[in-house]
């Protein structure tokens, strides 16, 4: 089998792999920038130099082929989750009725994953983001709804059905950043600032949120800074405002997120660099994550605000954190 | 079974260290390289776990692949990837590759899949 090696613009190299296997992540959009190819590993040439190459990227689907069947690939994701839904759980994950937790965890992981919003190209067709955010957003709360009653001891029964929560236009409003300490080191995921000594926050008060439940007002603590295809979120911890990691029944730190109750709601999907500052504990916190839950003021009995759920936490920056909000409710 | 370390190759620091602390807790030591020649020329006992990106600088993940296979016949190489052509995991697991994990991947997971590695 013919094998090729690719080359991309940032010196990193995929292969050999088959002619095949370059077709499929050029049409997938997956593979975009190729910059060099070779046919040994070691002489390398420009994409022209490579007529079969070059035809697959002459023949990448023109970007409204690709919409066009990014619509229709997110007719099939509906269909499916339609078809999920109010089906016994077990049988969505293919497992037997009386499956442990781990069980169902690691089914969850390997279904919901074909649903991570990461997999849709930035560009494509906006039915196939909502598609994909839509069933992943229905899984996660399937496991939430799973653990739930497994932990109560109880047999595993359908997802009751929600309300979903009216559609809003995307919102382009620029974010606002939040700076309170110097420019961190690139991606260092702990890291214990020796002071934070934050200025004073000047702004305009938000729409205090849900009161009763969430009584800190967010513009006192959260700023969002939009980088490129994600938005970087940084919340600045105390005791005050910890109930972000426990108060929603779907969105808190035993669930692997946390709810932000605040007026700015981010679309379902987004997905989100989080910045932790403890600044009581000189610690900060980073993890990314996925909006799995936004409500804009659509559902009144609900916080305005989204839910997020982690992509990547440490086990030893979760431990940090329950301690945290144990402490904060102790108090 | 050797005692030998998990070895993690990936050009990516913050993969890299997400890996390192997802793996912490289960007690194995870690050893860590940006990319395949770095992994290659890492003395000390066989690692029994490599977890291997795909798309890195100077040499591929493929082509350290194959050449892990070679030095360390025994160890199971897990490739993790953000590259999820069905074809290119076919490619891989008969390159030798024990398992293909796509990024992102949940720390569960990769636990998960480490355990079943070493087990096998």
């Amino acid at each position: 089998m013919p094998e090729y090696w690719i080359g991309d613009a940032e010196g990193r190299v995929l292969g050999p792999v088959s002619l095949d296997v370059v077709q499929d992540l050029v049409n997938s959009g997956r593979l975009t920038e190729i910059t060099q190819v070779s046919r040994d590993g070691r002489n390398w040439g420009a994409p022209p130099s490579f007529p079969e190459v070059m035809a697959l990227l002459l023949n990448a689907p023109s970007p409204e082929a690709l919409l066009q069947s990014e619509r229709l690939e997110a007719g099939r994701v509906r269909e499916q989750l339609q078809a999920m839904q109010g089906r016994p759980p077990h049988e969505i994950f293919r497992l037997d009725r009386n499956a442990s937790v781990d069980a169902y965890r690691n089914a969850f992981f390997k279904l919901v994953k074909r649903f991570y919003p990461d997999r849709v190209r930035s560009q494509a067709h906006p039915d196939l983001r909502k598609a994909y955010a839509d069933a992943f957003q229905f899984l996660s709360r399937l496991m939430v709804h799973i653990e739930r009653e497994l932990a109560e001891g109880g047999v595993v029964s359908p997802l009751p059905v929600v309300r979903a929560v009216p559609p809003h236009p995307v919102d382009d409003e620029p974010l606002t950043p939040i700076r309170t300490s110097p420019p961190q080191p690139a991606r260092p995921l702990t890291v214990v600032p020796r002071s934070l000594t934050p200025p004073p926050r000047p702004g305009p008060p938000s729409t205090p949120a849900h009161e009763g439940h969430y009584s800190y007002k967010p513009y006192e603590f959260v700023g969002f800074e939009r980088q490129g295809d994600r938005v970087e979120v940084t919340i600045r911890v105390t005791a005050r405002n910890s109930r972000m990691f426990t108060e929603h029944p779907l969105a808190n730190l035993k669930t692997d997120g946390f709810f932000l109750a605040c007026a700015k709601a981010l679309p379902l999907g987004t997905l989100v660099d989080v910045i932790f500052r403890f600044e009581d504990e000189h610690r900060e916190v980073r993890s990314r994550g996925r909006v799995i839950l936004e409500n804009t003021g659509g559902d009144p009995s609900r916080p305005t605000g989204f839910g997020v759920r982690f992509i990547t936490l440490v086990d030893q920056d979760r431990r940090f954190m329950q301690q945290y909000v144990d402490r904060a409710a102790a108090r | 079974m050797s005692n030998g370390p998990i070895l993690i190759v990936d050009d990516d620091a913050f993969v890299r260290t997400l890996l390192r602390e997802m793996l912490a807790d289960q007690g194995h030591p870690l050893r860590e390289a940006e990319n395949g020649q770095q992994a290659l020329s890492l003395d000390g006992p066989a690692p029994r776990v490599v977890l291997l990106d795909l798309l890195m600088p100077q040499m591929s993940g493929m082509e350290a692949l194959a050449l892990i296979r070679d030095r360390w016949p025994t160890t199971p190489v897990l490739v993790i990837s953000s590259m999820d052509s069905d074809r290119l995991v076919e490619e891989a697991l008969q390159a030798g590759a024990a398992g293909y994990i796509t990024k992102p991947f949940h720390p569960v997971e990769i636990a998960s899949a480490v355990e079943r590695a070493l087990a096998a």
